[in-house]
Parts: structure tokens; C-alpha cells; sequence
């Protein structure tokens, strides 16, 4: 084999290959480069189509789930993203030029090159580290991991699970059996009751913004008609004060602003039904635009005493989604919300359902990737030991070539994940 | 461009050597690209065309990263067709999985605590 190779060689004339690292199974050094520069742009074919596995789930989840994307990437801080892409831009910049060095022999800026090539990759990790540290903090995580403390506009957000850091407690949440919360058997106490008891379009434009919650008592007038006796405002009112506290009338102050009821996280109502009078009815109402939506679902009866328990649950919301116009003074004055100020609205409420998602998507792709780019870092000492080592030269700089190639594909898969994830409109 | 090219970046040798100039060039209107993408952003253009803004500009940012930081344009055609085949594949992928989008109903999440309604007519009997 390797003398009929010998022979090929002395036929063009090729004995000095100019590096000792050219394999004696290649014809020359050019051979040599040809044959490890396919055997590269293969790998990086493979490349794209490993990555295009990703960008098919991010476009698919995409089309059927816009409204997590615009919700969830304001998660995501935009200046991290763009000095991330800077440092990837100019760390390319610093491997094709390392291959310039190489190829002309220029062994000082070459070891520039690299370091810098090295140096630009740590930042770009160490950034990446402080962004997922960041979402790891505040469990805005993937999959079933997804339960965060802040909603992308800043505000405190009450999850099922919550157990942020902070000052925050835990919030009980008590599902509703039929529609209707529990509070005769106790079960909702100090509890919340979820955004989806209101029954609201979540997306409806327009709507008015300052929502307030309302807690209603309502007595029999002299008619036998139920009247409103007394209202008092629990607009996200939950009990981390204590219910005591909440009982006693102490003013509370809201932990963040109520907007509309579709995207308001959770309204709490203290049990203050024990030993009312049945001549009283408790429920709780939603008031938000020139319209008053009395939640039905929450319609609950005064427990009369103890001797009783059958009480049914009262229907004092007699029709389903019944609203009716309040008088003026009742009525918060109409905005009709910009698109801008619609999505900062939005950015404070709650997440939409499957949000989970758009993180998962987003740790996928960025986690693949910073593998890469960690994979990269490596490469690239080995090629700086070797670089200082003296062992490349004109005749042979793959391996830089090379390395070079493949960063500049992690390179580009960054230029889309940056708008695709970060520069969401 | 060309013109210029061949000063110092004739084929050195095994391979085509990158022209300072050029690098320099690529590298700057990359992070001019960057930055003009973050600012697009900021303009409201309604969400399609905005989304079609950033990818036309990352698209831009990728051709030239392969065209002059990756040598295609100097490089043996074959690297391009391997590349561009990889491509190809990867958007059939993309456009055979979104061909069937419009075909499907809103799905309907089962919550145990609020099942949905039960459907009218009798029930259908067992067998």
C-alpha cells in the first residue's frame, strides 16, 4: 500500500509533504487538507440538520402557540442576547483570522488569534451561565420545572407551587368541584380561586384594564329581593398577611396591579361565612370596564349554623354571565389599550397555558448549543497548546481551518436562535 | 469587491488565504447587522413583517458567515452543494411537518375538575 503510494508520490513529485504531520497514507499535503475539509463540511451539514430538529419544534410550537412566544421571551434579556451575539460575531472574526495566520506562517498572531478566539467563548458561556442561573432562581424553567416567581414584566406571580424566594408564602389553591369553590366545607380557606372561575375571553381587545374584585354581601330586603348590604374591595388580595389580619379589616395593599380577570392570577376571598345569618349571601364580583361580570361559579352561600347542613349553595347570580351596566360612579373610565400597551399588560399577568414550552424550546436550543460552544473551547486550547508548540504552518493548518469552520456554524446557528428567541415582537 | 480580493488572497498555496480587508469587512457589518436587528425591534411594523425584518437580516449575517468567514465563495463547489443539500433537507424537514398546520382542531385540554359537558342522545349501549 504505502509503497504504491511512493510511487504515486515520486510520479508528482511530492517527497517534501512540509509538515511532519501529514499521514504517510495521503498523496501530500494538499491531499491531506482536501480530504479533512470534506470530511469537516460533512460534519457540519450534519450539523445543520441536527439543529433543524430544534427550529422545526420552535416553528411548529410557534404557529399553534404565538401568544406563548410573545408572552415568554420578555423573560429573556435582550442586551445578554445581542453582547452574546457580538462576542460570537467577533470570536469568528478571530478564527478566520487565525487561519489567515496559519496559512502565512504568522505563528504570533496565530496564538493571538486562538486566545482570543478562546477568550470570546469563555464570555460568552460565562453570560449564558448568568442568564440561566437568573431563570434557574426564579424557576422559570422547563417543562413541569416551569413555575415562575416573576412574570416577565416584574410582577409577583402567585403559582401553584409556589415557593420563591422572598417574602412570598404559600398560596393555597382549592379547585373548585362543579364550578362552584368549597368554602361550606371549609375547604378554600384563605384560599384563592383560579382565573379560569371568571369567565372571560382571555384575549378579548379592548377591554378595560383596571379590574377590581369585589367581595359582595347581599341581604334580603323587605321584598324578599337580595340587595347589596356591603362591598369591599379584594382586588389580589391574598392572605399573606394571615386571614386574621384580613378578617380584622387591615388595610392590605396590593401585591400587584389587577388587570383584566382573564389574566389576573388568583383573587383571594377570606372565609368570613361561618354563622351568618341565611338572610345573607356572600359572593364575589368582578367589575372591569362599564360592565360588572358577576363570576357565578363563585356564588356561595352563608353558613347559617351549624345545625344545618344542607344549605345549597345560593344562586345569587341568578343568570350565567349575567352583566348588566353599573351606574357612573361605579364605572372606571374606558381606555382602549394600545398594542404596546396591551403586551406590557399582558407581560405582567400570569402565563398563558403551555409557557412551559416556549422555556423548554428555549433550553433546548440554547443548551445545545452552548454545549457546542463549550465543545469549541476545548478544541480550541488544544489548537493554542499545538499553535504554540510551532506545529502548523502553510503546509498544514487544518486542523485550525477546520475548528474555524465549526465555530463559525455555532456561530450561525446563534445569529438565528438571537432573533428567533430574544427579538420576539 | 473582487477587484480588490486578489491582492493578497490568491490561492497560498493548499488553500484560498482570506484578504485581510475582507474579514475585517464581513466582521464589521455583522455587528452593524446586530445591532441594526435589535433595533428593528423596536419599531412597531406589526408582528409579521417585524419577524420577517430579523430573519431577512439573519439571513443576511448567515450567507455572509459562510460566504466569507467560512470561504465558500473560494471554496470547491462540492463543499457547496454539501452545505446547500444540507439545507434543502433540513427546510423539507421544516415544510413537510407544517404542511398539515391548518388541519387540526383546538385541542381540548381534559381538566378533571371540570370535564366537559356530556355529549346529548342516549348512551350508547356496551358491545
Amino acid at each position: 500500500m504505502s509503497d504504491a503510494h511512493d510511487a504515486h508520490d515520486d510520479d508528482h513529485g511530492h517527497v517534501d509533504h512540509g509538515s511532519p504531520f501529514i499521514q504517510h497514507h495521503y498523496d501530500d499535503a494538499q491531499h491531506q487538507f482536501d480530504s479533512g475539509k470534506l470530511g469537516i463540511w460533512l460534519f457540519l451539514a450534519q450539523e445543520v440538520l441536527f439543529f433543524s430538529a430544534l427550529f422545526v419544534a420552535y416553528i411548529l410550537y410557534r404557529v399553534h402557540h404565538p401568544e406563548i412566544y410573545s408572552y415568554a421571551h420578555k423573560w429573556l434579556d435582550v442586551k445578554m442576547g445581542a453582547i452574546n451575539t457580538a462576542v460570537l460575531i467577533f470570536s469568528s472574526l478571530t478564527a478566520a483570522w487565525a487561519v489567515r495566520a496559519a496559512q502565512l506562517n504568522q505563528r504570533k498572531l496565530l496564538i493571538a488569534c486562538l486566545g482570543a478566539t478562546i477568550a470570546c467563548a469563555c464570555t460568552f458561556l460565562v453570560v449564558k451561565y448568568m442568564e440561566y442561573s437568573h431563570k434557574v432562581h426564579e424557576h422559570i424553567l422547563f417543562g413541569r420545572y416551569f413555575d415562575p416567581c416573576v412574570s416577565p414584566g416584574g410582577s409577583e406571580l402567585l403559582t401553584k407551587h409556589n415557593d420563591c424566594k422572598g417574602t412570598k408564602t404559600t398560596v393555597e389553591w382549592s379547585l373548585a368541584q362543579d364550578g362552584n369553590i368549597d368554602l361550606l366545607n371549609g375547604k378554600a380557606t384563605g384560599g384563592c380561586m383560579e382565573i379560569s372561575k371568571f369567565d372571560q375571553e382571555p384575549h378579548e381587545p379592548g377591554v378595560q384594564v383596571e379590574c377590581k374584585v369585589f367581595e359582595l354581601k347581599r341581604t334580603r330586603n323587605a321584598k324578599g329581593e337580595w340587595a347589596e348590604a356591603s362591598r369591599r374591595e379584594i382586588t389580589n388580595r391574598c392572605p399573606e398577611e394571615g386571614l386574621a389580619e384580613i378578617e380584622s379589616g387591615k388595610k392590605e395593599t396590593p401585591k400587584f396591579p389587577c388587570w383584566r380577570p382573564a389574566i389576573q392570577p388568583a383573587v383571594c376571598v377570606p372565609v368570613t361565612v361561618a354563622n351568618k345569618p341565611p338572610s345573607m349571601q356572600f359572593g364575589v364580583m368582578v367589575e372591569y370596564g362599564d360592565e360588572v361580570e358577576r363570576g357565578e361559579d363563585m356564588a356561595i352561600e352563608a353558613k347559617c349554623d351549624a345545625a344545618k347542613p344542607e344549605v345549597q349553595p345560593a344562586d345569587i347570580f341568578a343568570t350565567p354571565h349575567e352583566t348588566e351596566k353599573l351606574g357612573e360612579k361605579a364605572i372606571h373610565p374606558i381606555h382602549q389599550l394600545t398594542v404596546h400597551e396591551e403586551h406590557e399588560l399582558e407581560s405582567l399577568g400570569p402565563p398563558p397555558e403551555h409557557t412551559n414550552m416556549f422555556l423548554t424550546i428555549y433550553f433546548a436550543m440554547t443548551g445545545l448549543h452552548g454545549i457546542h460552544v463549550l465543545f469549541g473551547v476545548f478544541v480550541f486550547i488544544w489548537l493554542l497548546i499545538r499553535a504554540v508548540k510551532g506545529q502548523f504552518n502553510d503546509r498544514y493548518f487544518g486542523p485550525i481551518d477546520f475548528a474555524a469552520l465549526y465555530w463559525h456554524i455555532v456561530d450561525l446557528i446563534w445569529i438565528f436562535l438571537f432573533p428567533l428567541l430574544y427579538l420576539i415582537h | 469587491m473582487s477587484a480588490t480580493e486578489h491582492h493578497d488572497d490568491a490561492h497560498h498555496g493548499i488553500s484560498h488565504v482570506a484578504a485581510a480587508r475582507v474579514l475585517l469587512a464581513t466582521g464589521s457589518t455583522l455587528l452593524f447587522l446586530t445591532f441594526a436587528t435589535v433595533m428593528a425591534t423596536k419599531i412597531d411594523f406589526g408582528a409579521n413583517i417585524n419577524l420577517a425584518i430579523a430573519m431577512l437580516i439573519a439571513v443576511t449575517k448567515a450567507t455572509l458567515v459562510i460566504l466569507f468567514f467560512m470561504h465558500l465563495r473560494y471554496d470547491k463547489l462540492f463543499h457547496t452543494v454539501v452545505f446547500v443539500s444540507a439545507l434543502l433537507g433540513a427546510s423539507l424537514f421544516v415544510g413537510f411537518t407544517l404542511m398539515d398546520t391548518s388541519q387540526y382542531q383546538q385541542t381540548n385540554i381534559w381538566q378533571p375538575s371540570r370535564p366537559p359537558a356530556a355529549p346529548f342522545g342516549p348512551r350508547p349501549t356496551t358491545g
